[in-house]
């Protein structure tokens, strides 16, 4: 009895809660299932054969995606054509994160919540010849639902570049940042 | 003289209970209330244990857990169905302690550190944890439940058992009703 009036109470409280998720929908195109963790060899200083990185290039590869390191993502912020908006970068994070600190000009998509952000990204997708998507770098494949969900909505495959790193690599290399709303003005230096 | 011990002990192990009681609703509700507020980052975590391949599955476990939850604690600060919430918190507690053990061990294995040293975020609601506590936690809620179960911690109760309350009262009226005949 506890069991049956928890569960319709669960799910009532899932519907009418304003984050309540979806039931049906697949929050996870790029695949359910998660890369299970591979034995690290101690002795072997390199680095494993299937990181997070590679193992998420790999999948990206799969799903007809590309990819771009920190060099690649850093030329095409300083790409003039990113100023005139023929080169677009996608923040795949959630709200909290993206008003923290993002790539100075980058429009907020969070995955998970799509509808809420398709009518501002998509003109700025349309008109752009080359669209970086990124998230948190490491095992984060947030950037890659952003990127397929993109496409399912008719951005060429062609155009779709994710940036593996994401913003922790991206902090790292000294680049940038922006706070708040995009193109707030409220950039931060994060040079060492 | 022992009579008086043994009346003090019961007295010492059913406060005792109603501590417990109130301890797991209020841990139960906190930690429900984590992952409700933030489903998505729930959902994540839920997904990382490869427990099921459909998203209808996976949504459904990540949707209802948290506020089952919540529902879970609050009867039980209430005092309403005990026993039977004891029950659906061992039918939680006993595989998910296996579930994050279980990870516990592919981490410690892909990292190569003690076991003890593992530190992840099992998606308990309360941010990363070492695995030690974690288990010892989940051992301890494990004992409380089973205690709760047996029959402990019946004081301040709205309604400790809503079946046995309704038979009682059914038989009660029919008893007074006779009686009034």
């Amino acid at each position: 009895m506890v069991a049956a009036a928890g569960m319709v109470l669960a799910f009532g409280a899932n519907l009418v809660s304003p984050r309540g998720l979806a039931l049906t929908r697949n929050y996870f195109p790029a695949g359910i299932s998660r890369p299970v963790p591979v034995a690290r060899d101690v002795t072997n200083t390199n680095p494993p054969a299937s990181s997070p990185a590679q193992l998420l290039a790999v999948r990206l590869k799969e799903q007809g995606l590309q990819s771009v390191d920190g060099r690649q993502a850093a030329q095409l912020f300083h790409d003039p054509r990113f100023t005139q908006g023929s080169i677009a970068f996608i923040d795949a994070r959630d709200e909290q994160h993206y008003r923290e600190g993002h790539i100075p000009g980058a429009c907020e998509f969070d995955p998970y919540y799509p509808e809420k952000y398709f009518a501002a990204v998509l003109p700025v997708c349309q008109a752009a010849e080359k669209i970086v998507v990124y998230c948190n770098g490491g095992d984060c494949d947030d950037s890659e639902s952003a990127a397929i969900l993109l496409r399912d909505v008719g951005i060429t495959n062609q155009k779709l570049f994710v940036y593996t790193g994401g913003i922790p690599e991206w902090i790292t290399n000294g680049l940038p940042v922006e706070i708040g709303g995009r193109n707030s003005g409220n950039l931060r230096s994060t040079n060492k | 003289m022992n009579a008086s011990q043994s009346s003090w002990n019961r007295i010492a192990a059913d406060a005792f209970a109603v501590l417990a009681r109130w301890l797991l609703g209020a841990v139960f509700l906190y930690l429900g209330l984590n992952k409700a507020l933030h489903p998505v980052e729930f959902l994540k975590l839920v997904r990382q244990y490869d427990l099921v391949q459909s998203s209808l599955l996976l949504n459904s476990i990540a949707a209802a857990l948290p506020w089952f939850e919540i529902f879970c604690g609050l009867l039980l600060l209430a005092g309403v169905a005990v026993r039977g919430t004891a029950v659906m918190l061992i039918v939680m507690l006993v595989p998910f302690t296996v579930l994050v053990f279980r990870r516990a061990l592919a981490i410690q294995s892909a990292l190569a550190i003690p076991f003890c040293a593992v530190k992840f975020d099992c998606g308990c609601g309360n941010g990363e944890v070492f695995i030690c506590r974690k288990l010892l936690e989940n051992f301890l809620f494990i004992l409380f439940s089973v205690w709760l179960l047996a029959g402990y911690g019946r004081n301040l109760c709205v309604r400790h058992s809503l079946m046995s309350c309704a038979a009682k009262t059914s038989l009660t009226e029919e008893g007074g009703s006779n009686g009034s005949i």
